[in-house]
Parts: structure tokens; C-alpha cells; sequence
């Protein structure tokens, strides 16, 4: 059988370690995640994302449990650790903040010329990472503070793109975009994965987005994994994410609230197209009686 | 009548460009006309990079127009010596929490306005506590900042503003890197201090659903007012909202899409009405 792409074993990271605030940050967390499959990781701010996904290229280190990339452990030793670097692509939240090159060319080569390719497949590698994030031709020669908002996030995301990695985590990558924006970039990030066939992992506050793009959805709360399961699974439990400091998309909250009134439509619906479905099955279904 | 606060008259905006080889940039705002009341609660929306934040920065003069006049409580924001009287008159609050608190205890942030204009120390004691009361967080005031959660921090950050004794708050999208319940925090503080002590809300946003308990919202594009009303009046337009670049409210596009004739702007009004269709209550 083929290895999962990433796989976490019972991780626990504390802050202010062997202190008396010592604090789990993340809590023996255990996680598998499938090759090519999108998994989306909500909770509520403090819930430990951002620190859980720091291990999943080394940039920390866990204080007990393993890291294990395509079948190995990433703590091995030096050279595992690098290849987990390669193998996983990290975007942080507001990664235009990150820019600094000269131009936008060099930012998006910067990490390939990290990994000592050779020239041409540098240049491959960034073409086609400018291609898959959206970033336009015209814009390489620019320099990164002359692009909008918009761009630069693309120009920052190719940067990792660039990498080719196995898995692509991205951690809130629409965080302060539009709501057109935001459909651009979720609808960007699933052509990627569909012509790439890369694992792809999604931090995002943003239940509306999750929807549109994870096969799969863990909720942290408080440092731990609090459920685990498909987008439906997850959503149809509305009260119990409300109880961790998150919300379903507001159409999931009207089908909710109209099953406490007795009208009987499916609790696990999360867009506005199969609401209107769902309500008008309804009303067909009650003049069939 | 209403007494006018801020006036914007004809604005225009054009960013400079560092260097002659760039083609002349569009303007960031064009031709703007727009008065806000006191106590007014107003929610700008537009798509990125239609002039939000552009209109929001000219509310309390850190920028000025590059054509018309911008006049805040009768003092236009040309005027150089009016920019320190406007920023006491108008607080701004934006989208990075971390990029906003200069203190290391929640306190000394309130604190760090009113310090800065020389007020008393009996009186600074007075006013940050008020201000951390309003916004709900005096129980916390001698926490660290960056101990809170990132609504926390927001609220902190609106406290300092409330210390300075503002009669406007311009928020820039605060809510945009919260969480869900950090952004309920915060809406229902911006609320709360708008309908309880008058302060003047104008609050630039991506959310659909934060703007409608909004006064009045304005939907910006290309540097534009393309539409002005109260939040039913702007959603019930559904399709010129989304030539935007935005979207209505979930509850607003399910019932329009299922025939609803109201403009629905909440999901409890959005039950109500389909219970409505599928023949009152079962």
C-alpha cells in the first residue's frame, strides 16, 4: 500500500516549556493525510493550527511524537529534514508580506535556486508556477511592491508552488479578499490540485471556503483535535462547533434552525444551490402527501 | 436635522507614482461625494482595490485629496494645522491586530492616546477604564497583549481609540483576520458603542453579513459610490451588487432564488419566510 503523504502521530508541542506556564499549544494530535487528497483544518484563533502545521516541514520540533512524510520520520536526521522542506510547502497567512526580491521572477525562483537546480529547470519551474497561481506573464520582470494585494498574494503562493511540492499547506491564503477574490483563489488552488495531483492542506477560518475545496475537515479546539470527518459529517454539527468558537456558513444555520421548527430538510447542506433544492424537494415532497 | 460630520466634496485621489516610466495611474477615488451624520453606523463595501481603504484614510487626514475637499466637523483636511484637531475627532482602527498594539500590558496601550495629548494622569486613568468597560475587556486590563486572542486584541485597539474620546471610529475590514466568534466580539462591541454612547461608525468590510445592521451602506467600485441605501435597499439589487466583484447575504440570494418578493437580509428572516412557503408552521 502506498504511504500517506503525511502522517502525524501523537504530537504535543508546549510554550514556555519547563516553566510554570507551560502550555500544550497542541495537544497529542494524530492525523493522516492521504496522497492527493484536501484536507481543510478550521478552529478558533489560539486553537494550535499555525503551530500544528509549523511540524509538518520541521520549522518546529515536537516535543513528543513524530512528523512522518511520505512514509519518514522527518527527525531522522539532517537530510530527511531538509527533503521535508522540499516535500512540503509551507504558505503562512498574509505571505505577500514575505516578498523581497527584486522582481516577481526571482521571488517565485527563490526557493527552487535553493534546492541547487539547474538553471532551466529553474526557469521551467517558474513559468509554471506563475501559470498555475494565476500570476501573468507581464508581472515576472515587476517588482513585488508594484503589484495590487491580489497579485502579490498569487506571486507569493507561486513561490511555494515553485517548490513542486508533494503536499501544499496554505494557511488562511484568502484571508482579506473579496468575496469574488476569494472564489478566484479557492477555484485557483483546486485547479492546482486537480492538474498537479498534489496533497493539499487549507487552514482557514472561513467554513464557506472549506466547503468548497476539502474532502476532508479536522476542528481543533483548545490545542486538540476536536472532530474529524467529511465536510458533511462535520457540518451537520452545528451546535457542537458553535461550542468551540466557530460557526457553520449561514445557509447551514437557516436549514438548521428550520429542522427546530419541524420542517424536515437536510441538516448537512452548506451552499446556496442545494438550499434552494433542499427547500423546494421540501414543499414538493409536503403536496405529495 | 442631522449634524454633518465628515463631507467629502468632489474627492479625488491619485497615488503618485515613484518614477516617470509608469503610464499615469487611474484614481484610487473619483469624484467622490459623500456626508456622513453623527451617529451614523456606515459600511463601506467594494471589491479589492476599489477605494475603501483609500476613502476610509481620508476621514482623519492621512491622506489628503488630490482635487475636492474632505471636511471633518467643519475643518477641511488641506489644512495642515487642522490634521492633529481631525485625528482627535476621528480614530482609526485597522484589519492586523499585531500591527496596532504598541504597549506590553493591555492598560498602557489604552493609555498611550490620551498620554500623547498631554491629558492629565487622573483624567488618562478615568478614560481608559471607561474605554476598556465599553469594550468589555477592563478584567483583562493588566494582561499582556500578546496573550489575547486576535478579537481581543481588536477590542483593545478600539479602547485606545475610545481613550482619545473620538466622535468617529473608521475601522478598515477589523474583523478579516478573526475568527468567527472574535469577529461576533467585535461587531456587537462597534455596535454597542454606537447605539449607546453616539459614537460614529464608518467600518470598511468584506463580510455581506456584517453590513446589515448597518444605517447605510455604500458599495465603492473604481473609486466610485456606484450604490447608496440602507442594507435592504443595497441587497435587494442583487445583481448590480455582484457586478462588484461582492455578493449578497446567504439568507438574501436563498430567497430571492426560491421567489421570496421581501429582501431578506438574516437568517431568522430567511426561516420566517420559508416557513412562510412551505404553508406556515407544521
Amino acid at each position: 500500500m502506498m504511504a500517506p503523504a503525511l502522517e502525524i502521530k501523537n504530537l504535543t508541542h508546549y510554550y514556555y516549556k519547563g516553566t510554570k506556564n507551560q502550555i500544550a499549544a497542541v495537544e497529542n494530535v494524530s492525523l493522516t493525510v492521504e496522497k492527493g487528497e484536501t484536507l481543510g483544518i478550521i478552529g478558533h484563533t489560539g486553537s494550535g493550527k499555525s503551530t500544528l502545521i509549523s511540524h509538518f516541514n520541521g520549522l518546529l520540533k515536537p516535543d513528543e511524537g513524530e512528523v512522518i512524510v511520505d512514509g519518514k520520520n522527518i527527525f531522522e536526521n539532517k537530510e530527511t529534514l531538509r527533503q521535508s522542506r522540499f516535500k512540503v510547502g509551507l504558505c503562512f497567512q498574509y505571505p505577500e508580506y514575505q516578498l523581497f526580491e527584486e522582481t516577481v521572477y526571482k521571488d517565485i525562483a527563490f526557493g527552487p535556486k535553493n534546492m541547487k537546480l539547474p538553471s532551466e529547470e529553474i526557469d521551467r519551474r517558474v513559468q509554471n508556477a506563475a501559470k498555475l497561481a494565476g500570476v501573468k506573464q507581464e508581472l515576472l520582470n515587476k517588482s513585488p511592491f508594484d503589484l495590487s494585494g491580489g497579485e502579490k498574494r498569487r506571486a507569493a503562493i507561486a513561490g511555494v508552488m515553485s517548490m513542486e511540492p508533494e503536499v501544499l499547506v496554505l494557511d488562511e491564503p484568502a484571508a482579506g479578499l473579496d468575496p469574488a477574490g476569494r472564489l478566484d483563489l479557492i477555484k485557483m488552488i483546486r485547479h492546482y490540485r486537480d492538474v498537479t495531483g498534489c496533497t493539499v492542506i487549507i487552514v482557514s477560518h472561513s467554513m464557506e471556503d472549506i466547503a468548497r475545496i476539502a474532502d476532508r475537515v479536522c476542528v481543533l479546539a483548545n490545542a486538540k483535535v476536536a472532530m474529524h470527518g467529511t465536510v458533511k459529517e462535520v457540518y451537520s454539527k452545528g451546535d457542537e462547533l458553535r461550542s468551540m468558537g466557530l460557526n457553520v456558513p449561514e445557509i447551514t444555520r437557516i436549514m438548521l434552525m428550520l429542522r427546530e421548527k419541524g420542517i424536515d430538510v437536510p441538516a448537512d447542506i452548506y451552499s446556496p444551490d442545494d438550499a434552494v433544492s433542499a427547500v423546494r424537494n421540501y414543499i414538493e415532497g409536503r403536496r405529495g402527501v | 436635522m442631522s449634524e454633518k460630520l465628515i463631507e467629502f466634496r468632489n474627492v479625488t485621489y491619485i497615488y503618485e507614482t515613484d518614477e516617470e516610466d509608469e503610464a499615469p495611474s487611474v484614481p484610487a477615488l473619483d469624484g467622490v461625494n459623500l456626508t456622513v451624520s453623527k451617529g451614523e453606523f456606515l459600511c463601506v463595501l467594494g471589491h479589492n482595490g476599489s477605494g475603501k481603504s483609500t476613502l476610509a484614510k481620508m476621514c482623519n487626514a492621512i491622506l489628503e485629496p488630490t482635487d475636492g475637499e474632505v471636511i471633518v466637523a467643519g475643518m477641511s483636511t488641506k489644512e495642515e494645522e487642522n490634521g492633529d484637531l481631525i485625528r482627535r475627532k476621528v480614530g482609526m482602527v485597522f484589519q492586523n491586530p499585531d500591527n496596532q498594539i504598541v504597549a506590553t500590558i493591555v492598560e498602557d496601550d489604552v493609555a498611550f492616546g490620551p498620554e500623547n495629548l498631554g491629558v492629565e494622569p487622573s483624567e488618562i486613568r478615568r478614560r481608559v477604564d471607561e474605554a476598556l468597560k465599553a469594550v468589555n475587556m477592563y478584567d483583562l486590563r493588566l494582561r499582556q497583549p500578546h496573550n489575547l486572542s486576535g478579537g481581543q486584541k481588536q477590542r483593545v485597539a478600539i479602547a485606545g481609540v475610545l481613550a482619545m474620546q473620538t466622535e468617529v471610529i473608521v475601522l478598515d475590514e477589523p474583523t478579516a483576520m478573526l475568527d468567527p466568534v472574535g469577529r461576533q466580539e467585535v461587531l456587537s462591541t462597534i455596535h454597542k458603542l454606537n447605539k449607546e454612547l453616539g459614537i460614529t461608525v464608518i467600518m470598511v468590510t468584506h463580510f455581506m453579513e456584517e453590513a446589515v445592521d448597518a444605517d447605510r451602506v455604500i458599495v465603492m467600485n473604481a473609486g466610485r459610490i456606484v450604490l447608496d441605501g440602507t442594507p435592504r435597499e443595497v441587497f435587494s439589487n442583487t445583481a448590480a451588487v455582484k457586478s462588484c466583484g461582492l455578493d449578497v447575504p446567504q439568507s438574501t440570494e436563498l430567497c430571492s432564488r426560491l421567489g421570496v418578493k421581501r429582501t431578506v437580509l438574516t437568517a431568522q428572516e430567511a426561516v420566517e419566510e420559508i416557513i412562510k412557503l412551505c404553508g406556515g408552521v407544521v
